[in-house]
């Protein structure tokens, strides 16, 4: 009987009907939950991902592998003129190596002068992309390594050059990486030379906007922005990127780290930040503490400049 | 006999998932991290659309219910709502199905374009109803349209190439008298 009523699923019986209606029903049930208690669900999400996605891992990194070749063909053809182009690169390389390691032994020596003691809990681990977010909406990827390796939430995610987003979401083997391109990233930045605070946030383009500057016009476009640590959530002094304007004239950060092509993510461990739990009630001010933030305010800004 | 008819059913239903797996996995290759200024068609939607119309025995409500889930959680979407649309897009589809047969495929096409257009809506709509993040506007609208225009091309392609077609009446007939 059951059997017949598979074939002809031409003629919907109530059946059939009560099971989509029951279904419906989970999965906005699932929705409901995941929108009144969005940190379990998505650490669930974060556990099925982990499950999923490294058992795809044996067909993705051939296919990978074979399309980027097939990219990399392309530029045979103009292997010769890039060849001219590499060497003359490579003189000019070497007059700036010879220009790092004099200040390089100048750097070290100031530092022994100094006597300063380098955090030595920022460490890295480094970890290969296994997949990016499959959608056009979100800007993120999936790295090989996790809470296996000690990762943790909030941790800042580097390739060689610079940051390239922060770790959200921690799976057993893998741990999703949220890029500073998400329309979901904020980072606190300071801005150099000028030393203005601000907030990069992403906006689904390559560029993420500069926000939060207080005086925009002490920025110029060239200008490097790093992370400034403010909040105690990142650490600071990652290079993000330089400044730029769009054509909107609106100021926008030119990242420094390579999105074109994310292999390798090097994860800094940064232990001792608070971590974040409940949703935090209101501060009421509190009398005579205006003057104490103000005083810090000043001091900071004469540590600056 | 009757076990072919169900081995086929089963090996149908078996393609269907295999194809909306296959195209998950290669929206999560890693191959380019930049945003782009476009969506690419959200063909197992249009996959599934299709074949709910055609032979709606080949995706049964259970499957879909998980593959769109599976979608959900793995593109970081909210999970179950846009699965829980699906399913009952598809379902609107294959109740029309009947008399969506003898129409021609203009029909069909502005049919599909309705349902995804109210279902897009709708799930703009809920999710600034419970204040969520959203993706912008002009980046859904497009991966709409262009899902839509894809959809002949599904359609098409799953004729050829899985005999996937709407039934004529001498087909349930042979049916019938298999069953």
């Amino acid at each position: 009987m059951a059997k017949d009523r598979a074939y002809n699923g031409e003629y919907t019986g109530p059946l059939k009907r009560l099971l989509i209606g029951v279904l419906v029903l989970c999965l906005l049930g699932i929705f409901l939950i995941w929108r009144i208690d969005s940190p379990r669900v998505e650490r669930f999400r974060a556990q099925v991902v982990d499950k999923v996605v490294p058992s795809f891992d044996w067909a993705m990194a051939p296919v990978t592998g074979a399309v980027n070749i097939l990219r990399d063909f392309q530029s045979y053809q103009r292997i010769y003129k890039q060849n001219k182009e590499l060497r003359r690169e490579l003189q000019q390389m070497k007059a700036w190596k010879e220009a790092a390691l004099q200040l390089e032994q100048e750097n070290a020596r100031l530092l022994d002068l100094n006597n300063v003691q380098l955090d030595p809990r920022l460490t890295y681990v480094t970890g290969v992309v296994l997949a990016d977010s499959g959608s056009p909406f979100r800007q993120s990827v999936l790295i090989n390594v996790g809470a296996r390796d000690g990762i943790m939430d909030g941790w800042a995610a580097m390739d060689g050059l610079g940051l390239v987003g922060r770790i959200s979401g921690v799976g057993n083997n893998t741990a999703r990486v949220i890029l500073l391109t998400d329309t979901s990233s904020r980072i606190p930045a300071i801005i150099q030379p000028s030393g203005q605070v601000a907030l990069i946030e992403g906006d689904n383009t390559i560029a993420p906007l500069i926000d939060f500057v207080e005086s925009p016009d002490k920025i110029r476009p060239g200008d490097r922005v790093m992370t400034s640590g403010d909040g105690g959530v990142f650490p600071a002094g990652l290079l993000i990127g330089q400044v730029a304007k769009d054509p909107t004239g609106r100021i926008r950060v030119r990242l420094a780290a390579d999105y074109e092509r994310l292999e390798f993510l090097r994860v800094l461990r940064s232990y001792g930040r608070s971590s974040i739990s409940g949703s935090g009630g209101i501060v009421p001010p509190t009398p005579g503490q205006d003057e104490n933030i103000t005083a810090t305010d000043k001091a900071g800004e004469d540590g600056d400049g | 006999m009757a076990d072919r008819v169900a081995l086929h059913l089963w090996f149908m239903r078996f393609v269907w998932l295999g194809l909306c797996l296959a195209m998950i996995f290669l929206h999560l290759l890693p191959l380019d991290s930049t945003p782009k200024g476009w969506a690419a068609p959200e063909l197992t939607l249009a996959l599934t659309f299709a074949w709910a119309l055609r032979r709606p025995e080949y995706v049964p409500p259970l499957m879909i219910a998980l593959v769109f889930l599976l979608a959900d959680l793995l593109f970081q979407r909210p999970p179950g709502l846009w699965a829980a649309l699906v399913l009952i897009g598809a379902d609107a589809l294959r109740t029309r199905a009947m008399r969506l047969r003898d129409m021609p495929f203009v029909a069909e096409w502005l049919h599909v374009a309705v349902i995804l257009v109210v279902m897009t809506l709708g799930y703009r709509m809920v999710l600034s109803l419970l204040l969520v993040d959203q993706a912008p506007m002009g980046l859904s609208l497009i991966q709409m349209l262009m899902t839509l225009i894809a959809y002949p091309f599904v359609v098409i392609a799953s004729q050829i190439l899985f005999r996937v077609r709407k039934l004529v009446p001498g087909d349930i007939e042979a049916m019938g008298m298999r069953l």
